[in-house]
């Protein structure tokens, strides 16, 4: 129960509580003053009974009591981090030559920082977008789009193989990042960190990540929305128009969809509706959304 | 008087607490200085005051340490006479006297007029050139240390001095104490404990096997009295009052001086993380103070497992200490190639760099081959300690030395890539801290890397986008 209460209390999670009031706050704001909301009725709608005990959540918090023990079963991918940091080290020899002059280690830690945020970023909206694409792999990311309602709990509703895979896509970034990092500036290599987290990751989890899965359409300028997704295109991504299937698929940014043609902005006062098409109530059963219905 | 069942708890209480004082009492009664412990041997008439006698391994540290130097020069003659000789004038080259840091012998007579040659591991060496013995090891490494200049030969870097120097600690001394001394010498027929080691000699046969053992480590005698640092510094010859023990304003060779393999000990247990030096030192003093508390009987069965229980604890360490010093150097080799590849690729001159690697690679290659001879059966660790290293460092042009032909004089191969033999290294590193499980790890090229993954790596997490 310690990792499940860990969730709450480790600013590396998004679910961490000092995330969720931030997120809180922001979306007061936004309600307020962009959609001009009676505060009455926005405060009322965070406690909304329907919401947080529809089907739908409490299928994310059974899903997320469940992955808490599958996920003790992944501790072997994570001891082969290290192995594998070492191996992408040596052959890193092979390919340049080490460098002997060393840049200022502020430097250094703002690179590694960058690189390891960046690069994090992208994998997490390659491998989405294989989720998407990759009929196989749909099969096991659909257990978190048949979601009808999103609240930031929503974002621990996932089917344990695409947590495996989630953990195998870390495993393989840091360890990249590590590797090659270590090899360029060697001892220097450290993380800009605030609360032992990714100055960045903070940053982001602490400007409203969690409204990405929440009913508050909370989106940027357009031209921002092509640069950084906001929470109002991550519902759209989870909308079950098909107008809207396989866009978004991005975290952070935005640019790897505008790359991939797959990013369109939010519409003002968008109305969404999220799940599967022609799903029924089954879906969120537990063993529905491990096995498959 | 007594009531029984007191009676019945008092009794097992005295025997626990007698046995706990008796433990104790012995574990207190470690002797401090490894000197002067009493003659145990019965019916000795001679005028000798102590038991303790190793100063044969002493002569051959000093010689050691003074072919040392004469390798530098390239003098074929003088490299022999110490290395095989029988001059009791040969004069102590190194450690000479410095300053106040005065040394009492000038001649390895006035410790014991020794050589090394008929002490050297007559096995085969593994991850030498030509499959030799230990002593054609040295014969070769001499004829190539005469024929290049000032004992090192730029064009396939090797630095025979390091060499010679590196693997003659294992050859003799090394192999001498773990292979011989504190191996089948041990054994209850062989050099008993009730009878003198040789006729007319003031010790027993196992006080002697036990003292030329320690002799061989080249501690000096009151180390369990003074720190690491103090043995590194007395090495050094940087602090003399530390060094004289007996006061008598000289360092006297025989037991006063850091030699050899207690110096590399010292170098590493001064960091802070190991305690090789003592453990080592302390397993001998117990091993002596046992042995004299048999006083001048056959040592018991039990009380020889005892022995060789302090033999494999001396045997333990001491592999360590080579094995720390492969690691240290290891790195050093992978950081000069680091600046040598700068270098060349500025278009810069190497020269000065080059000799540096060739030394810290004869130190690696001394000490990995000192590692061998132990008489042990090292099996897949000594084939990847050996290809690993191969038998020259990485030269221009990336070939390395693979044999030799039939009049001695290397041959080369195409080998690794600059890059690919940094990787090994890097392996040699982790082999010592996979194989011998080395602490203090000097010069680690992937210090922190471990620390980092552990740190900033990823955790299992189940988080969508």
């Amino acid at each position: 129960m310690t990792d499940f209460f860990a969730n709450f209390l480790n600013p590396e999670k998004r679910l961490f509580v000092g995330y969720l009031i931030s997120a809180a706050f922001i979306a007061v704001i936004w309600l307020k003053i962009a959609q001009k909301k009676p505060l009455i009725e926005i405060v009322s709608g965070f406690f909304n009974y329907n919401v947080w005990f529809s089907k739908s959540a409490i299928a994310d918090y059974k899903l997320m009591i469940f992955n808490q023990f599958f996920l003790k079963l992944l501790a072997p991918i994570l001891i082969g981090q290290l192995a594998l940091t070492v191996f992408i080290f040596e052959n890193m020899h092979l390919l340049f030559s080490r460098p002997s002059s060393s840049i200022p280690v502020w430097m250094v830690m703002l690179i590694f920082t960058s690189v390891l945020f960046i690069l994090d970023d992208f994998s997490r909206y390659l491998l989405h977008r294989l989720m998407h694409r990759i009929p196989l792999l749909w099969r096991f990311h659909k257990a978190h789009h048949s979601a009808t309602n999103l609240t930031p709990l929503t974002v621990l509703r996932t089917h344990p193989i695409e947590a495996v895979l989630f953990s195998l896509r870390a495993v393989i970034v840091h360890s990249l990042c590590l590797g090659v990092c270590f090899f360029f500036f060697a001892g220097s290599v450290s993380l800009i960190e605030i609360f032992g987290s990714s100055v960045f990751v903070v940053i982001f989890h602490s400007i409203g990540s969690n409204l990405r899965h929440s009913h508050v359409n909370l989106s940027y300028w357009n031209w921002l929305e092509k640069i950084l997704i906001s929470p109002a295109q991550h519902q759209l991504h989870h909308s079950i128009s098909p107008k809207h299937y396989d866009c978004n698929f991005g975290a952070v940014f935005a640019i790897w969809d505008n790359i991939g043609r797959s990013c369109i902005v939010s519409e003002k006062n968008q109305v969404i509706k999220f799940g599967l098409k022609n799903q029924s109530d089954n879906a969120h059963k537990l063993k529905n959304l491990i096995i498959g219905s | 008087m007594f009531n029984k069942r007191l009676t019945a708890k008092a009794v097992p209480l005295t025997v626990v607490l007698g046995s706990a004082i008796l433990i104790s009492s012995s574990a207190f009664a470690r002797s401090n200085l490894y000197a002067d412990f009493p003659i145990t041997l019965k019916d000795y008439s001679g005028s000798a005051t102590t038991s303790v006698s190793y100063k044969g391994q002493m002569a051959r540290h000093a010689l050691e340490s003074s072919l040392k130097k004469l390798i530098s020069k390239g003098d074929m003659s003088a490299m022999q006479s110490y290395y095989s000789g029988d001059d009791a004038n040969r004069a102590i080259i190194a450690p000479a006297t410095k300053g106040d840091f005065v040394i009492k012998q000038s001649t390895i007579g006035e410790l014991s007029n020794k050589n090394l040659s008929g002490k050297t591991y007559k096995g085969l060496v593994p991850g030498w050139v030509g499959s030799m013995t230990g002593p054609e090891v040295v014969a070769f490494m001499f004829e190539k240390a005469a024929e290049s200049e000032g004992g090192y030969d730029a064009a396939h870097a090797m630095d025979y001095t390091q060499l010679v120097s590196k693997f003659l600690m294992g050859a003799v001394t090394y192999n001498q104490a773990v292979d011989n001394y504190l191996d089948e010498k041990l054994e209850a027929d062989n050099k008993p404990n009730n009878k003198p080691y040789k006729d007319g000699a003031a010790y027993t046969g196992k006080e002697h096997v036990w003292d030329e053992a320690f002799g061989y480590f080249g501690a000096p005698a009151h180390t369990l009295t003074i720190s690491a640092q103090d043995v590194y510094n007395i090495a050094k010859q940087k602090d003399a009052t530390v060094a004289d023990w007996n006061y008598d304003g000289k360092v006297d060779l025989y037991n006063e001086m850091a030699f050899g393999h207690a110096y590399y000990a010292s170098s590493f247990d001064k960091g802070g993380k190991t305690t090789y030096l003592h453990d080592i030192v302390g397993a001998y003093m117990d091993g002596r103070d046992l042995i004299t508390a048999a006083n001048g009987s056959a040592l018991s069965d039990s009380e020889r497992d005892e022995l060789k229980g302090y033999a494999q604890t001396i045997k333990t360490n001491w592999e360590k200490v080579i094995a720390e010093a492969v690691f240290k150097y290891a790195g050093s080799t992978y950081k000069d190639m680091i600046k040598i590849e700068a270098i060349l690729e500025s278009g810069g001159d190497v020269s000065k760099e080059w000799r540096t690697y060739s030394k810290h690679w004869g130190e690696l290659k001394g000490f990995a081959l000192a590692l061998q001879v132990a008489g042990k059966d090292m099996g897949a660790t000594s084939v990847k300690l050996n290809r690993l290293i191969g038998y020259s460092p990485l030269l221009l042009g990336n070939t390395q030395v693979t044999g030799i032909d039939s009049s001695g004089e290397y041959v080369q191969s195409d080998a690794e890539t600059w890059g690919g033999y940094m990787v090994h290294m890097l392996k040699v590193q982790n082999l010592m801290v996979d194989e011998f499980g080395v602490v203090a790890r000097s010069n680690d090229q992937t210090a922190g890397l471990s620390d980092l993954v552990n740190s900033l790596g990823a955790k299992s997490s189940a988080e969508n986008d």
